[in-house]
């Protein structure tokens, strides 16, 4: 009875040892609104249309997958062909965050890889509507000269096609076909300045 | 021997004014207490505490009590009203008659009374009527079960309490506080009384009803115990009276086990507070360290190790002395 | 069950009363409600009472093909949210039969410990608070706070991961999480030492924990329990060993078992002991971690399991998580039943608690571990 009183006082005491010796260490607490913790950099929060490089802005082609495999339904895409262009281009793009569950399988499928996250994390707000995310705000203004780029561009890639084509079809008429393309990437620069 | 009527000029003015700085005390300290427990919790757990209001915090427990103070007095419908309301009163009264028997320094005590040990111990056990009124009242099971726990626990550890101060009276052949503090000059009772020591600070530490002993209110099976129905400042009263309850209890160990005011260099009275605010660190750190015991092992822990090993003290204490 | 699943309790004995413990209760670790049939401090009879936490899990995988129901995965049990989203890879891949480039399996298991020892510290910080003691509350969060960031790291998420693919990973790691996760082993081995210090040794720990809340393994036959809560009883069963999944046949690890009966005790020692050899595993993994893709080449396009049923086991930290997966060859799953631990686990508390003291409830509710979103799905 007593030897076990004892070792229980004993035990009592080490574990005050270890508090106490805590109580010297630094506190790992992070004072939130005035030190701010860098995210890692696979931090997800928000989807955002990431600029690429060679697009000068996002390359949403209004394909819908991202749309369809949202888990969430929280993704609402619509799109345009622009005249004289093969390809989409978005017209909206809208993320409800209030329902997305940030499980990232719209990165996953987006053919052109222009879904990203965004770095913030602290995001609030006082009703379920302040989370309706329109992600093409930052690319809105200078749409119109990417599309004029992207013209252009599908224009002359169309073009060196063509001329791939009539390279191989008859190489005697390449020649000229090359001249023409030439003459028209420098008309797409003139539009675009 | 002057008390402090004669210094405030007179009877009741002295009362008056002495009830009054009591008061203010109770509640500065009880403040300081709160923040000072917040600290060193936030410390051992490796946080911060309170930072935002006042140097270190320091007045954030001054806008809680604002806060609490401001908040909506709900009673619920199901209540008992009379004990529900009378019972935050009942807990913290005797308290206000108790710091009145504690001496600070060599004479500076409100009045010194020849019996003022028992007085201290029949007052301090007097809180648990108010804490049993307010879990019967509330009419609320979890806040039934905390005052029954309340009222077994409190009158278990009385025993161990009273056995522990027994033998420092025979050795002093006083009850009066002021002298039994006189007595310790050469050397404070805890180096002839360290058994007796220590079972009063666990007996008192259950007595306050704080970890590793708060079953009354033991938040994870009981929600709040018996202050589970209260809100707003009467709930206060409850938190105001276990901070002012610890500097009690503490305050009788340092002057029968520590010497009271006496050490070396500094004022009596300074040395009296560190020893008291000393010990209260202890409970703090008692209680940021340990879990919270079973009800029926804290009773078979009075009753089966406090109480006889106190008797054997006892038993030891007489013998040597008649020696 | 009928007579315990009566709603108005029977309430003319005077000498006795009705406890509704939860579903608002600082101890019931969210929204469990047991209603405990009590004379003073002792139990008579007790009742848990779920549904609380009900989000219909199983309803929302009939509704949605296999991939979109994969971010669920981790919710389902949301303190070891990798393991079961994890789990619900290896279950997808086990029933289209497709093979995990082994640098993504070892990657799962790091990952999968990881996440289990994350789950194993969270539960002592909880069952100690449950018990009175705030400290160990906060060290053990302080820990698990570091096994996140390091998931963070590779994830991008810390609690919900989904992390898994069908056929491997989303991310691959990079020496800085090797060398972070090595450290941290170094760190919580010594770590390890100081919980034992401040709550394995503590008399009023063992005192509260010691025979107290005892499921034997006659118990745990009858109700099919399993994780911690088996082993404690004794029986040395883990589907880690029993039926290895993953590659986790390739490492060595030991299957700790309690000695005392299986008490409250020894699920704190068996748990304390699966943190230990998750280290083990942890250790070897990163010493053995192959180069090499971490998505399979060939992952099809529509995930479409032939039609019947396929069913796949992992042991998650809380025990025997299975995955029954009824397929009619479509995207869509007929039946996706979870069976999920905690909620086997929980059932045996009508048997276990009555007897014991209010207060042990809270311990032996905690001690099994539940997650009550898990119970509820």
């Amino acid at each position: 009875m007593l030897k076990q009183t004892l070792t229980g006082a004993r035990s009592l005491l080490t574990g005050m040892k270890v508090t106490f010796k805590n109580a010297f260490k630094k506190p790992v607490t992070s004072q939130y609104p005035r030190e701010r913790i860098e995210m890692s950099q696979a931090y997800r929060n928000v989807i955002v249309l990431v600029e690429k490089e060679d697009v000068g802005s996002h390359d949403c082609i209004d394909c819908g997958m991202c749309e369809r495999v949202c888990p969430s339904f929280c993704i609402k895409v619509e799109g345009e062909r622009p005249e004289g262009m093969k390809r989409k281009r978005a017209t909206r793009f809208e993320v409800d965050f209030a329902l997305c569950s940030e499980c990232g399988l719209c990165l996953d499928v987006c053919p052109t890889d222009t879904l990203g996250y965004s770095r913030e994390f602290d995001q609030a707000g006082y009703g379920r509507n302040d989370f309706l995310y329109d992600l093409l705000i930052p690319y809105r203004d200078r749409e119109e000269t990417v599309r004029d780029t992207l013209r252009a561009a599908e224009a002359e890639a169309a073009a060196a096609k063509k001329a791939a084509v009539a390279k191989k079809a008859a190489a005697k008429k390449a020649a000229e076909e090359k001249d023409a393309a030439g003459d028209e990437a420098p008309g797409g620069d003139g539009d675009d300045s | 021997m002057t008390d402090f009527p004669q210094i405030f000029g007179g009877h009741w003015p002295g009362v008056l004014a002495a009830t009054v700085a009591i008061m203010g005390f109770i509640t500065v300290n009880a403040l300081m207490l709160i923040w000072l427990e917040r600290k060193v919790s936030a410390r051992i757990q490796r946080r911060y505490g309170p930072t935002e209001v006042g140097p270190f915090g320091l007045l954030q427990t001054l806008m809680d009590v604002v806060k609490l103070i401001g908040k909506e007095l709900v009673t619920p419908d199901h209540v008992h009203r009379p004990l529900y309301l009378i019972a935050p009163v009942l807990v913290f009264a005797p308290l206000l008659a108790l710091l009145s028997l504690i001496p600070i320094d060599e004479g500076w005590i409100f009045h010194d009374y020849d019996i003022a040990l028992v007085l201290l111990l029949a007052f301090s056990s007097l809180n648990i009527i108010g804490i049993f009124a307010a879990g019967w009242g509330s009419n609320n099971k979890y806040a039934l079960l905390g005052a029954v726990r309340a009222v077994a626990q409190n009158i278990s550890y009385e025993i161990p309490l009273l056995l522990a101060v027994i033998p420092i009276v025979i050795m002093t052949r006083s009850l009066s506080l002021h002298e039994i503090a006189s007595a310790q000059a050469a050397y404070p009772f805890i180096l002839v009384q360290p058994l007796a020591a220590i079972i009063y600070f666990i007996a008192g530490t259950a007595e306050t009803n704080r970890a590793p002993f708060d079953i009354p209110e033991a938040e994870s099976e009981l929600v709040a115990g018996f202050h589970t129905e209260y809100s707003g400042m009467r709930f206060g009263v409850f938190f105001l009276a276990e901070f002012t309850h610890m500097v009690i209890i503490c305050s009788v160990a340092t002057i029968l086990f520590l010497g009271g005011w006496h050490g070396p260099l500094l004022p009596g009275w300074l040395w009296f507070f560190l020893k008291v605010y000393g010990l209260i660190l202890v409970m703090m750190w008692f209680r940021w360290t340990f879990p919270r015991l079973r009800f029926d092992q804290l009773m078979s822990f009075a009753w089966m190790i406090l109480v006889p090993l106190a008797l054997v003290n006892l038993l030891v204490t007489t013998v040597v002395l008649k020696l | 069950m009928a007579e315990t699943m009566e709603l108005v309790p029977d309430a003319t004995d005077p000498k006795t009363y009705y406890l509704n413990m939860g579903p608002q209760h600082p101890s019931t670790h969210g929204v469990l409600r047991i209603r405990l049939h009590l004379e003073g401090e002792r139990i008579l009879g007790a009742d848990p009472i779920i549904g609380y936490g009900h989000r219909a899990h199983e309803k929302m995988a009939e509704n949605r093909d296999y991939l979109q129901f994969l971010p669920n995965s981790s919710r389902v049990d949301y303190l070891s949210g990798m393991i079961y989203n994890l789990a619900y890879c290896q279950a997808i891949e086990h029933a289209i039969e497709l093979d995990v480039p082994e640098r993504a399996e070892v990657i799962r298991i790091i990952c999968g410990e990881l996440n289990r020892i994350s789950s194993h510290l969270l539960w002592l910080g909880t069952f100690v608070l449950d018990l009175g003691g705030f400290t160990p509350f906060l060290y053990g969060f302080d820990d698990r706070e570091k096994i996140l960031d390091i998931l963070d790291s590779i994830t991008g998420s810390r609690l919900t991961y989904c992390y898994g693919r069908f056929g491997g990973v989303t991310m691959d790691v990079d020496d800085e999480f090797l060398r972070r996760t090595s450290d941290f082993c170094d760190y919580f081995k010594r770590r390890l030492g100081e919980f034992d210090e401040l709550v394995t040794d503590n008399v009023i720990y063992q005192q509260r924990t010691k025979d107290v809340g005892v499921i034997s393994s006659d118990l745990i036959q009858d109700y099919a329990l399993s994780g911690p809560v088996l082993r404690a009883a004794g029986v040395a069963h883990d589907v880690r060993k029993t039926e290895p999944y993953g590659g986790y046949d390739r490492f060595d690890f030991d299957v700790p078992v309690g000695q005392r009966g299986g008490d409250c005790f020894d699920r704190h020692t068996v748990r304390m002991e699966e943190m230990r050899q998750s280290l083990r595993i942890i250790d070897q993994a990163l010493a053995c971690l192959p180069d090499g893709p971490i998505m399979a080449a060939k992952v099809p396009k529509r995930i479409r399991p032939p039609a019947g049923d396929h069913y796949f086991a992992v042991e998650s930290a809380r025990g025997h998580f299975g995955m029954f997966i009824t397929s009619d060859g479509t995207d869509i799953p007929v039946r996706h039943k979870l069976r999920t631990p905690s909620f086997v686990n929980v059932s045996t508390m009508p048997v276990v608690l009555p007897g014991t003291m209010l207060a042990d409830t809270v311990a032996i509710l905690g001690s099994i571990d539940i997650v009550v979103p898990e119970i509820d799905r």
